[in-house]
């Protein structure tokens, strides 16, 4: 048995978080054993998929026997990665140098990377049938797909060589390293000290290339075989980032198996014909002119790329039981275990 | 908040932080003030509230009084290198900004330090009235309003140093530096908003920050009496819809009460027609 996986991206604040929930217990729901892996969920989500420990160990949920969840700790994940890659003497090192937490922290790449090798080694552990990945909200959605390259490329040396000009150092040649005429002017403006330091970094940071590229390929190869659901609402941010899926190169990012439109308001709101005036009626012209602008910018995105849409309706209670997930996935319209290859159609 | 020479906005992904950014800089240009807008992270949000595909970091005339750059760190970086630091025009600057790329990458501090840098440069020029910075997302504020002490800390001496020490001081000038928190009322964007203004106490980097809440729904001037008898149907479905949510935006808004709040716009609206909405009625406050 393999699991599966499901990928939810898309911009911020689309409501991925509770998405990723919220068809996570549905499959749990239809025997299906499922992991959820969030982050950064909202305190009443943590509470409903019983993470009240922000534990990044996956726990079994009390009241829904096939439901596990789990929250991604990028900085817990890092400390892990660089022990199983680099040798044991430099991992230490590495893990207690400053300089660790600030460049985990700032390549771009490095949480979606984090939240990529925790995915990978979930899934190896065929614990699972299905396992749900709440992607960081800092890729904003396809620069998840491209994390692994981008922490090979890095940690195999093109900070490394940026540093030295091109070439790549021995150890004993950091100390002539300020010699050269660029860095001169860095050693006058930053110390020297500090260029040498990074540099010695960046060298142990390089002995994680060999295990971290063969993990790269890894994932690359998880990644094809998932399915993608890209979240968006009707509003210009979040929906720039969902159609960058379909205007990037083919073989950077994958075709969405699904564009999920989220916070949906009926249809029937639209141009009401008013018997009478009044707030009520007042009311509902405003939300109908909102329903119908979301219903034009959703037409014009499957017309524009030439894919269908699934919508999740606007409920104004947020989400606080498992309950409250299911029904969000129960009253969505063309999202569900079938089509996403979860469940037999 | 306008009597400052900067502002900074920030608040978490999704809530219209360019959206006000932008409101705020038309406001301020409406009041006769010669107004810098600055995107400092996200490249594209501002440029479309203000009409434009993009944003150079040249500074560009958007209107008369109005004119707005994107921090671009590649130019950012070349810039720090040539007018803080001196480095002598001779120099090749690709070897030496990449070099640095790869120190602002693994150094804590360095690359916000750039981008804080560019943005009180600005300030520093008396160009401008007022510079409004589309700020780092929440997440990222604290780092960027530290990073001239993280510097300061990490590199004892050299020019780098002392750029982050008059940085400090400006930033912790009540006169001139103040900050607007972009929240919803929202369970998340709410404790993110909390948890920043205690951060930024307890740190005293700014003082008096202002909250803005924004997307807040007006009161329904209807009765639940009113609504029942409306009977089912799309009338009574979106004025429950419409009260269901204004009810939870307002338990939020009393967990922290904003100093100014926006509201909902409704309707077809284009990125630029919400920021002239938004400034309109920040002009009726």
């Amino acid at each position: 048995m393999t699991s599966k996986v499901l990928l939810i991206t898309g911009g911020g604040g689309v409501g991925k978080t509770t998405l990723s929930a919220a068809l996570a217990v549905t499959a749990a729901r239809n025997g299906v054993r499922t992991l959820v892996v969030t982050i950064d969920p909202a305190r009443r989500l943590a509470t409903a998929l019983g993470l009240k420990n922000l534990g990044s160990e996956p726990s079994p949920h009390k009241n829904e026997p096939n439901l596990w969840a789990a929250m991604l700790d990028a900085s817990a994940s890092w400390k892990a990665i660089a022990h199983r890659h680099a040798p044991a003497d430099v991992a230490d090192r590495l893990v207690d140098n400053p300089f660790f937490e600030a460049a985990t922290q700032h390549f771009p790449a490095s949480q979606s990377y984090a939240s990529a090798e925790e995915m990978a080694n979930y899934v190896e552990t065929r614990a699972w049938d299905l396992v749900v990945i709440d992607t960081p909200p800092s890729a904003g959605g396809i620069e998840f797909f491209s994390a692994p390259a981008e922490m090979r490329d890095l940690v195999g040396g093109r900070l490394l060589r940026w540093l030295t000009g091109g070439a790549l150092p021995g150890r004993r040649a950091l100390f002539t390293l300020t010699a050269r005429p660029a860095l001169r002017i860095a050693g006058a403006a930053l110390g020297s000290d500090l260029l040498e330091r990074v540099a010695e970094f960046l060298m142990d940071m390089r002995t994680m290339y060999d295990g971290l590229a063969r993990r790269a390929v890894q994932i690359e190869q998880h990644f094809r075989d998932a399915r993608t659901v890209v979240v968006t609402t009707a509003d210009p941010a979040p929906l720039r980032e969902a159609a960058r899926f379909y205007r990037e190169l083919p073989d950077r990012v994958p075709d969405p198996d699904a564009i999920v439109f989220n916070r949906v308001l009926p249809a029937a709101w639209h141009n009401p014909k008013p018997p009478t005036d009044g707030p009520l009626i007042e009311n509902l012209v405003r939300w109908g002119a909102e329903a119908h602008r979301q219903t034009e910018v959703r037409k014009e995105f499957a017309a524009l790329w030439k894919t269908d849409t699934a919508t999740v309706p606007w409920r104004p209670k947020t989400p606080t039981s498992l309950d409250d997930l299911a029904a969000l996935i129960a009253e969505a319209k063309g999202l569900n275990l079938e089509r996403l290859g979860v469940v037999p159609q | 908040m306008l009597e400052h020479r900067l502002i900074i906005v920030t608040g978490k992904g999704g809530v219209g932080r360019s959206a006000v950014t932008a409101a705020l800089a038309l406001r301020a240009v409406h009041l006769g003030k010669r107004v810098l807008t600055v995107a400092m992270t996200d490249q594209t949000g501002l440029a479309l509230h203000l009409g434009r595909e993009r944003l150079d970091y040249e500074a560009k005339e958007i209107r008369p009084g109005l004119h707005a750059l994107a921090v671009h760190r590649p130019a950012a970086l070349n810039e720090y290198l040539k007018v803080q630091l001196g480095v002598p025009k001779v120099t090749r600057m690709g070897p030496l900004a990449r070099a640095f790329d790869a120190l602002a990458s693994t150094a804590p501090g360095i690359r916000e330090v750039v981008t804080m840098g560019k943005v009180l440069w600005e300030v520093r020029k008396d160009a401008w009235d007022l510079v409004i910075a589309d700020g780092p997302p929440l997440g990222q504020i604290g780092s960027h309003l530290r990073a001239p002490q993280t510097v300061a800390e990490l590199v004892p001496v050299g020019k780098v140093r002392e750029q982050a020490d008059w940085m400090m001081e400006l930033l912790a000038d009540a006169s001139v530096c103040g900050m607007l928190l972009v929240t919803l009322a929202e369970e998340l964007p709410i404790t993110e908003t909390q948890e920043a203004l205690t951060w930024l106490s307890e740190h005293h980097v700014i003082s008096a920050p202002q909250v803005v809440a924004n997307r807040i729904l007006p009161a329904l001037d209807a009765t639940s009496r009113q609504i029942n008898g409306a009977g089912p149907g799309s009338v009574q479905e979106a004025a429950l819809m419409h009260t269901a949510l204004r009810d939870e935006q307002q338990k939020w808004l009393t967990e922290l009460p904003p100093d100014l709040q926006l509201p909902f716009l409704f309707g077809l609206l284009t990125p630029p027609e919400v920021a002239a909405r938004l400034a309109d009625v920040w002009g009726e406050e």
